[in-house]
């Protein structure tokens, strides 16, 4: 009987300190804590987000983050009030403007180029063997004449 | 036609390679900030020195000045003290925002204001003394809103609150010289 005491609570032990350090008001507030930390920059240690960087900006962007979702601000409020800021450098998804128009627009472009190219030598091509195969049909009955003029 | 066609790859390629080669010279932290011509975000927070005092933006109107985000932790602020202490010689006037580490519950002391000052009147009095005063942003939530990303930041500050310059990293004379003092000038002209 002590030794089964003893095991159940040492089995408890490990169910009872499994207690969060963030706690939220329910799971849609985590995962849009989990999202938004995922996906937001850190100003200080480039090419890292916040969630893992621990930059003391960071980590101040982070407890920010947590307040802002525990007010149950909405995705798109929380990341106006980083980029607001830091500007859209914060923020791992550019925005769609007349700066970074590029980003989507020139691989479209390329390929078009690439194919106008590709379409426009092919049919070049093609266009010179007919006019390679013309010419040597008219070499070729012009020598047949000759010959036949010559037999008799 | 079909001689300049040739040379399309070419062209190409030259234009691709001075694109990355002028990459490779660039700095990554030069970004426009985006504080810039935008007014200091409301604040209400201590003196440093004289914790009574409570300084509020408003009451930092009426002159250009400096805005020197600091902290005695920080190497590369303690070498800027020497030559900011030089520009207020000049007339300059900075103030300082001291940035507080943050603190961990488990493993750090908790904060105490007399230890910090007597920290902050050494530091000055070894390296010099730039500053009218400082304002203690102990839970960095006015740098928040600024959009500092670390120490040492230095913005400026026209007479009627708006910020005019955002730098990122020490003032040394070069730095003054090509990019901080022409705007300073702009800005301080009456």
């Amino acid at each position: 009987m002590k030794y089964a005491i003893g095991i159940l609570l040492l089995l408890l032990s490990t169910v009872l300190n499994a207690q969060e350090l963030l706690q939220f008001d329910n799971d849609s507030q985590r995962d849009l804590y989990r999202s938004l930390t995922a996906e937001l920059r850190c100003p200080q240690c480039q090419n890292q987000n916040i969630a893992d960087s621990n930059a003391i900006v960071a980590v101040d962007m982070r407890q920010k983050t947590y307040e802002l979702v525990r007010q149950g601000q909405e995705r798109q409020q929380v990341l106006d009030y980083m980029i607001n800021r830091y500007g859209d450098f914060v923020h791992y998804q550019p925005p769609l403007n007349r700066y970074t128009l590029w980003l989507w627009l020139s691989p479209v472009l390329m390929l078009t180029l690439l194919l106008g190219t590709a379409i426009y030598r092919r049919s070049k091509q093609s266009q010179q063997n007919v006019d390679t195969q013309g010419e040597l049909n008219t070499e070729l009955d012009q020598l047949i004449k000759r010959y036949r003029s010559k037999k008799p | 036609m079909r001689k300049l066609f040739f040379y399309v790859p070419l062209v190409l390629f030259l234009a691709l390679t001075v694109f990355l080669l002028s990459g490779l010279f660039s700095d990554p932290r030069e970004r426009e900030s985006a504080s810039l011509n935008k007014a200091l975000p409301e604040f209400a927070l201590a003196d440093l020195m004289q914790p009574q005092q409570i300084w509020t933006p408003q009451q930092l109107h009426g002159e250009t000045f400096l805005l020197n985000v600091w902290g005695t932790w920080c190497p590369t602020c303690n070498a800027e003290l020497g030559y900011l202490t030089e520009l207020r010689k000049q007339g300059i006037k900075i103030v300082g925002l001291y940035y507080e580490l943050p603190r961990d519950p488990a493993f750090d002391a908790p904060f105490n204001l007399k230890v910090l000052q007597q920290d902050v009147a050494q530091k000055l009095q070894q390296n010099g003394d730039p500053y009218q005063f400082n304002i203690l942003d102990l839970e960095r939530r006015l740098s928040l809103d600024l959009g500092v990303s670390g120490a040492p930041e230095t913005f400026l500050i026209d007479s009627n609150g708006i910020v005019r310059a955002h730098h990122i990293g020490d003032i040394n004379p070069q730095i003054w010289r090509a990019k901080l003092a022409p705007l300073y000038q702009q800005w301080s002209q009456p």
